[in-house]
């Protein structure tokens, strides 16, 4: 059982370049080179290099980005109802996982219980039960949703479960020399202590969330990007299945970055900034509590 | 007459009845993980209410072992041990623990970390809270009070620890290597601030360490113990009062001291 992603102990939001002046520097290079890429693909397919109806120009997929967002605007129903499935999907795994996961760790029972079917869960491709869920589910929104979850349960599961088994010896024995019960020692001691790797968990499943809602739209559904975009590259409309899946990247890209973005600033020990901050708000507060 | 002056002059003497009292007894204390890993073997001492004692000795001879049973964290095998004449066998409020490692929680502040034992044992009040910032003042941490561990020093971080610990109001303080992570100087430092925080609120101590210097010059008795199978080979009187300075170490009295420890250490 292995989840755990590592973006910790940097301080920054992972991926942020840190050096300002360099920084200018590297993302002109970059937008360079994007932009020489982009001009290669566009004069290749007015030249006839590559088969238009299989590559459409990156001047094309503009125009059909233009259209599904503005002069047709149908994209904006088929994202609605993507999000929802993959926002209603991921919460879902992320709550069964973790009250899975509390349960596994507080009784050693029914985490003994639970392993072999975890095991095999684990080596399923959770993809390929998609059908079966079509099939119970029907092709709505439930499906999709039970997909999603399915696709997003495991790493918040194993991390939360691994966060809240690896607890700090010494510190145990602080709480126990101090009295607290088995209640205080969950609630102030593992679970902030595993809230580092839970965050971490809860990460991983935000972005696995958007693949299990678009399989199962694969599989059969009416609507959602999947269905965008399956519809798109069956009518050989490529310019606008390549619209489409930029869309999809976009978002979820946008998507994940707010789960860092809310995992930097829940976990704010990691960042000096975070901490001068949380330090001063807490010193007002206790001031004036003792005033 | 004489008595009535000196009570005025030194309310320790009028106390002398009290700091005579046996504060932790022990009897023929064992404690064995398996019947072949004896940890602990056949303990027999008495500790007097407000005196320092240092537990000495290598790795495995028992010395976290028999701070661990008088804090109830580990249960005795067999024999007698006792704490104000009551039988150990659970954490009790009149004991505080302080480990190698600061053992703090990263996401709450100095005071915050400090305030932990008022707050697992109900509500916190405004006068914990004025007890605490005084503590964190008491062990040098004015103005440090609201920074996160992540921002201080492992020598500071210690500090909160012994912070917390004084903020229990145990009169028994059992600390396991405290400084032992620290670097020497940091160490020598905190050992004579600890020595006259100790001496500041009159609480008895129990002091694991295995430098044997340390152990003398912070104690008034220093147990020495040996290993496999654990046991208390002898106890030491210490005989300079308290506080000290860092220079006694240099005295040949206290050379003596080393060297007899040495002596019963010698064959193991």
């Amino acid at each position: 059982m292995t989840a755990i992603t590592t973006s910790d102990d940097t301080g920054a939001i992972p991926g942020v370049i840190q050096s300002k002046e360099s920084s200018t520097a590297i993302l002109i290079k970059h937008l360079l080179l994007f932009a020489f890429l982009v001009a290669l693909w566009e004069l290749a397919a007015r030249m006839g290099w590559a088969d238009e109806l299989l590559f459409p120009a990156p001047s094309k997929i503009a125009e059909s980005i233009w259209r599904i967002y503005v002069t047709q605007g149908n994209i904006w129903f088929h994202l609605y109802t993507t999000f929802k499935e993959a926002l209603l999907g991921c919460a879902a795994g992320i709550v069964i996982g973790v009250a899975l996961a509390v349960a596994a760790a507080l009784s050693e029972t029914f985490r003994t219980y639970l392993k072999p079917y975890i095991i095999v869960i684990e080596a399923t491709p959770r993809i390929a039960i998609g059908p079966l869920f079509v099939a119970w589910l029907g092709f709505g929104l439930s499906s999709k949703v039970a997909l999603a979850a399915l696709v997003c349960f495991f790493a918040p599961f194993v991390n939360t479960l691994t966060g809240l088994l690896h607890v700090d010896e010494e510190a145990n024995e602080l709480f126990r020399s101090l009295g607290a019960n088995k209640w205080q020692t969950f609630w102030k001691l593992r679970v902030p202590t595993a809230s580092t790797i839970i965050m971490a968990g809860f990460k991983l499943a935000v972005g696995s969330a958007f693949g299990g809602a678009l399989v199962a739209e694969f599989i059969s559904a009416n609507e959602g990007l999947g269905v965008l975009m399956y519809r798109y590259t069956y009518t050989l409309n490529m310019a606008g299945a390549f619209a489409t899946l930029l869309s999809i990247t976009f978002f979820a890209f946008w998507l994940y970055r707010a789960a860092e973005i809310a995992d930097y600033r829940m976990i704010f020990w990691r960042s000096n900034e975070l901490m001068e901050k949380k330090s001063r708000k807490r010193k007002q507060a206790f001031l004036k509590s003792i005033a | 007459m004489a008595a009535e002056a000196q009570a005025v002059v030194n309310p320790a003497e009028a106390r002398s009845d009290a700091s005579e009292q046996i504060v932790i007894e022990a009897r023929n204390l064992t404690k064995a993980f398996t019947e072949t890993v004896v940890a602990l073997e056949n303990a027999t001492f008495k500790i007097k209410k407000g005196s320092f004692v240092s537990l000495v000795g290598p790795s495995g001879c028992g010395k976290s072992t028999l701070l661990r049973l008088v804090s109830a964290l580990i249960q005795k095998t067999s024999g007698n041990l006792s704490v104000h004449g009551q039988e150990v066998d659970k954490p009790r409020k009149d004991i505080g623990m302080m480990f190698q490692r600061p053992v703090l929680l990263e996401w709450r502040t100095a005071v915050e970390n400090v305030l932990l034992p008022n707050e697992l044992s109900g509500k916190i009040t405004k006068e914990d809270k004025k007890r605490a910032m005084a503590a964190l003042d008491l062990v040098g941490l004015k103005d440090f009070e609201f920074t996160f561990p992540r921002q201080l020093s492992g020598g500071m971080q210690q500090r909160v620890a012994l912070a917390r610990l004084l903020q229990t109001g145990a009169d028994i303080m059992l600390l396991d290597e405290p400084f032992g992570a620290l670097d020497e100087f940091t160490r020598e430092r905190l050992n004579v601030e600890l020595m006259r925080i100790v001496s500041q609120v009159g609480s008895t101590t129990l002091f694991v360490t295995h430098n044997i210097s340390e152990a003398i010059f912070l104690a008034d008795q220093v147990m020495v113990m040996t290993p496999r199978p654990g046991r208390l080979a002898k106890i030491i009187d210490v005989p300079f009062p308290r506080p000290r300075e860092i220079d006694i170490q240099v005295t040949p009295e206290f050379n003596a001291l080393v060297a007899e420890v040495r002596s019963v250490l010698g064959g193991h």
